[in-house]
């Protein structure tokens, strides 16, 4: 037969299409027909078709076998075709994997380091214990591969395969070889060797050493790190931001090696950057960070603020943390943090965060100019910023702490709620109140504030926030005297009591026992029974009765007077800051999503995340229940989780509650029970419970581990 | 309709087409080794099979499409699934192994019983010669009870996978039938 004969007719062949029959066995049947047909092409179509049907979502894994026979083929894309199907129902169907073992290992060793490839990475996907007896020999040639991108992959199979199997993987000595892929000369492979690593030791933190290797290995991250893709830089910057420089040269040569990628385009990259410098930071002199911070970090930030608005928005979260620890950076760029028309409200509430906090206490021009923004923003329309705006105002008052200063502020909120507009009235109460408590001794500005509240005929509808009804209250207490129609209000109130929350409630009582010499008989009575029977907050509750027993003991006059007479403690800063702790773990977590949150993510807590599921047996019902034990577990870690971040977030709370439980019991000899018995569950709903109020009252962010905001001190007066 | 064009096809260019062969048997029998056997000509060290080997080779201007399943328990249900367009059965068994040539000859009758396989030849190689102790062809075909196949082409063959040996001769044997049959 002539060559070209033959030509023609492969050619043919390898073209000719065979129309599925149609046949009354319905779609699959016809599927199969196409895909055992004995014409290559005819074969493909049906399992691009299959596949079509899969991602559909119908369930074709009884052509699995099928599908299976054309995985032994030249053609790439074919190849590639059969391994997205095995791999969708690899996790489903484990059982049908038998059939595919051979395969992956032959594959394993291909010419073609595609195939390579592709059969370890799915190989180390599939969750059964058949396959995994034979993954050693492909896993290890392909650790050792001559090709970077097979290497690359193998790496990251070495944790999957640790996830799914910790002993096989332990006994098989892969993890030898994962560290040494650190030494690698590819840098994109040191990279995932390190994502790899990682994801091993939030596994089971004695399975690898992973702080000794990444000591080891930094001089070859360095290098590696000019060389390789953005994603592969931050994974790299990460681990060297977790390694403790040994000395000032150490910390020195890290921070002049990783310098340069500040001005890299990637955000991430930028800001993984910092945060290796931070980390190195502290060996360095005075003289030589101020360059650092004010040159070279500063900048960085800035053209993060060129960035869109969801990037600007992470980076302005971020630029917090970093201020709060380094207060000096930026300081000549307030500029840019002023607010553009065009900004979304989610960055301009940021802005707003950094304005106030940037801002220099000494620097009146500064603060001048900042407080004329200020108060345009307060003329905005969208209320959430306004009243954000009008709390700044009251912020940077106290800030700079002036008097002459925090008259201008005066004026401009007093300006403010007399151009009439309802919403505002909340936020001006409470940032009013707050300026009186930074200087509760100036009595003209306390006169000005009561007279125009005090023009309020029924504050009780007019204002609607919690805090700021609490506020209010609060305020006719420590002022009774400016009140013309005290006693009305005070009844208005009172006749609201249970429709209203915590704080007002709360505020509400302490302010009528306070005021009950100068009030009608009868309020008196009639708050402490609606505080003992017509509330469900506890706290209010017991208070409540920690009053009465206190009014009801002989001869109780001076104690009475005594309480009457504590005031607020006077108030420094109304601005939020993180305690110490917190503010490290965040600057070591630069750039991920808890530093969105402010949330420090601790080590207990990314262990629960990582979830294990092993399928170990093949039958499928067993595998419907491990997956609903899967699922009651999660709900289970979900409850867990839930708490521990309670407890993060009320951390900094409970103990002043504590103690403000410590003073009641000396102030009463009330018996050690309410701390010692009532114990964890009491204060600790209290702490829950104030910690939400301050939230209500900052408006904005959970700001966990955040110094107590001004509302809730009012309530520790008693 | 398709049928009808891929006959007709398939007459056009008859002396082209590609054959489907199976090798089947008992796990350990020597399946593996003798699928490479034939395509290389050597002998590779084997892991047992899970899943299955697939290689084409060329045989006397054929083109044999040649599938070694595995034998093991859990993978034998799966046979069935090859069993379409299969032109001959190489059904290889370890004469060595006589505590398993019951089951061995259950699973060679329960497979001939299917449908798809009602046209393909069989040939069995009674393997591992080369031990001591294994069974002659003929107690082999005792054993399992070919006489009983009607209606079928088969022959069993005397082989060594480990030292070539029946390999070629049993092939030989195959093709001739499968020509005279498909052909
Ligand atoms: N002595 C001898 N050993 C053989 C012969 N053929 C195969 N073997 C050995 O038998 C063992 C099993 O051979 P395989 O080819 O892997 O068996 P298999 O039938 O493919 O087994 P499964 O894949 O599990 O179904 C290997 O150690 C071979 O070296 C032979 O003719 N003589
Ligand atoms: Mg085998």
């Amino acid at each position: 037969m002539a060559p070209l004969d033959k030509k023609i007719k492969k050619f043919l062949k390898n073209s000719i299409r065979i129309a599925p029959k149609i046949s009354d066995k319905g779609e699959l049947a016809e599927l199969r027909t196409g895909l055992v047909s004995q014409y290559p092409q005819t074969r493909k179509d049906a399992i691009k078709q299959t596949i079509k049907q899969m991602t559909l979502g119908k369930d074709v894994s009884t052509l699995f076998p099928d599908v299976l026979k054309n995985i032994a083929t030249n053609d790439i894309e074919q190849k590639k075709l059969v391994y997205l199907y095995v791999m969708n129902y690899a996790e489903t169907h484990p059982e049908l994997c038998i059939l595919v073992v051979n395969t992956f290992v032959t594959d394993a060793q291909d010419p073609n380091p595609l195939i390579r490839c592709m059969a370890i990475r799915t190989m180390s996907m599939i969750r059964v214990d058949k396959i995994l007896e034979y993954i050693e020999t492909p896993l290890r040639k392909t650790l050792q591969d001559d090709n970077p991108y097979v290497r690359k992959t193998a790496v990251i199979c070495v944790a999957k395969l640790f996830q799914v199997n910790k002993i096989l993987c332990i006994e098989l000595g892969v993890l030898e070889d994962l560290s040494y892929s650190l030494s690698d000369e590819n840098p994109m492979v040191i990279a995932n060797a390190i994502a790899s690593l990682n994801e091993i030791y939030s596994l089971d933190e004695t399975a690898v050493k992973l702080p000794e290797l990444i000591s080891r290995h930094v001089d070859k991250f360095l290098n590696a790190l000019n060389e390789c893709t953005e994603w592969a830089r931050i994974t790299i910057l990460t681990a060297l931001s977790e390694y403790q420089a040994k000395d000032t040269m150490d910390a020195n040569n890290i921070i002049t090696r990783v310098k340069a990628h500040l001005q890299h385009v990637n955000p991430a990259v930028v800001l993984a950057t910092i945060k290796v410098i931070i980390k190195n930071m502290n060996y360095m002199d005075a003289g030589q960070q101020t360059e650092l911070i004010q040159k070279k970090i500063s900048s960085a930030l800035v053209s993060l603020m060129s960035t869109p608005p969801e990037l600007q928005y992470v980076a302005l979260k971020n630029i917090r943390i970093i201020l709060e620890k380094y207060p000096e950076i930026l300081t000549k760029e307030l500029r840019i943090f002023y607010i553009k028309f065009n900004d979304p409200l989610y960055v301009k509430l940021e802005k707003v965060e950094i304005l106030i906090r940037l801002v220099d206490p000494s620097n009146l021009k500064q603060c001048t100019l900042l407080l004329n923004e200020l108060k345009e923003y307060s003329m905005e329309f969208e209320p959430e910023f306004v009243s954000r705006c009008i709390l700044g105002l009251s912020q940077l008052g106290i800030k700079y702490s002036n008097e002459k200063f925090i008259q201008k502020v005066l004026d401009i909120l007093i300006e403010l709620v007399e151009s009439g507009q309802n919403s505002i009235n909340d936020g001006c109460c409470i940032a009013m109140c707050n300026l009186l408590r930074h200087c509760p001794t100036n009595a003209s500005m306390s006169k000005s504030i009561c007279s125009l509240l005090n023009s309020w005929s029924s504050p009780v509808t007019l204002l609607q926030q919690d805090s700021a009804k609490c506020n209010y209250i609060w305020l006719m207490g420590e002022y009774p005297q400016y009140f013309s129609t005290l006693g009305d209000k005070i009844n208005e109130f009172v006749e609201n009591f249970t429709g209203e929350s915590t704080l007002t409630q709360t505020s509400l009582l302490i302010t009528v026992v306070k005021l009950h010499n100068t009030l009608e008989g009868s309020v008196l009575q009639n708050v402490l029974e609606l505080a003992t029977h017509e509330t469900s907050e506890v706290d209010v509750r017991d208070m409540a009765m920690i009053y009465w027993r206190c009014l009801s003991i002989d001869d109780s006059s001076a104690l009475v007077s005594q309480l009457c007479n504590l005031h607020a403690p006077v108030i420094d800063s109304t601005i939020d800051k993180f305690t110490p702790e917190v503010l490290e773990k965040l600057l070591g977590q630069l750039g991920t999503i808890s530093s969105i949150y402010f949330t420090p993510m601790d080590d207990s807590m990314r262990k629960k995340l990582q979830h294990q599921n092993i399928i170990k047996g093949k039958h499928l019902d067993e595998l419907q229940d491990l997956a609903k034990n899967e699922l009651e577990n999660k709900t289970n870690d979900d409850i867990l989780l839930d708490f521990d971040s309670e407890s993060v977030n009320t951390a900094a709370n409970q103990t002043q509650n504590n103690n403000l439980l410590g003073d009641l019991d000396d102030l009463f000899d009330f018996g050690t029970s309410s701390s010692t018995t009532n114990g964890n569950s009491s204060t600790g709903s209290a702490a829950e419970g104030i910690s939400q109020l301050s939230l209500g009252n900052n408006n904005s962010d959970k700001t966990s581990g955040t110094a107590d905001s001004n509302t809730q001190d009012l309530l520790n007066l008693f | 309709m398709g049928n009808y064009f891929s006959s007709m096809f398939d007459r056009l260019w008859g002396a082209n087409k590609e054959l489907r062969i199976l090798i089947l048997g008992l796990d350990g029998a020597g399946k593996t080794t003798i699928l490479y056997r034939l395509q290389i000509g050597e002998v590779v060290t084997t892991k047992p099979t899970i899943g299955f080997n697939v290689e084409t080779l060329s045989y006397k201007n054929l083109k044999l499409n040649v599938w070694d399943l595995g034998g093991q328990t859990s993978i034998r249900p799966y046979w069935r699934c090859y069993y379409a367009d299969t032109a001959a059965v190489i059904f290889v068994v370890d004469s060595t192994d006589k505590d398993r040539m019951n089951t061995a000859s259950q699973e060679l009758h329960l497979m001939l019983q299917e449908e798809e396989l009602q046209d393909a030849a069989l040939l069995v190689f009674a393997n591992k010669q080369d031990q001591p102790g294994a069974l002659s062809a003929s107690e082999v075909s005792k054993e399992l009870n070919l006489v009983e196949l009607k209606d079928r082409s088969w022959s069993i063959v005397a082989s060594s996978a480990i030292k070539g040996e029946g390999i070629t001769e049993g092939l030989d044997w195959l093709i001739d039938v499968i020509k005279d049959e498909q052909l």
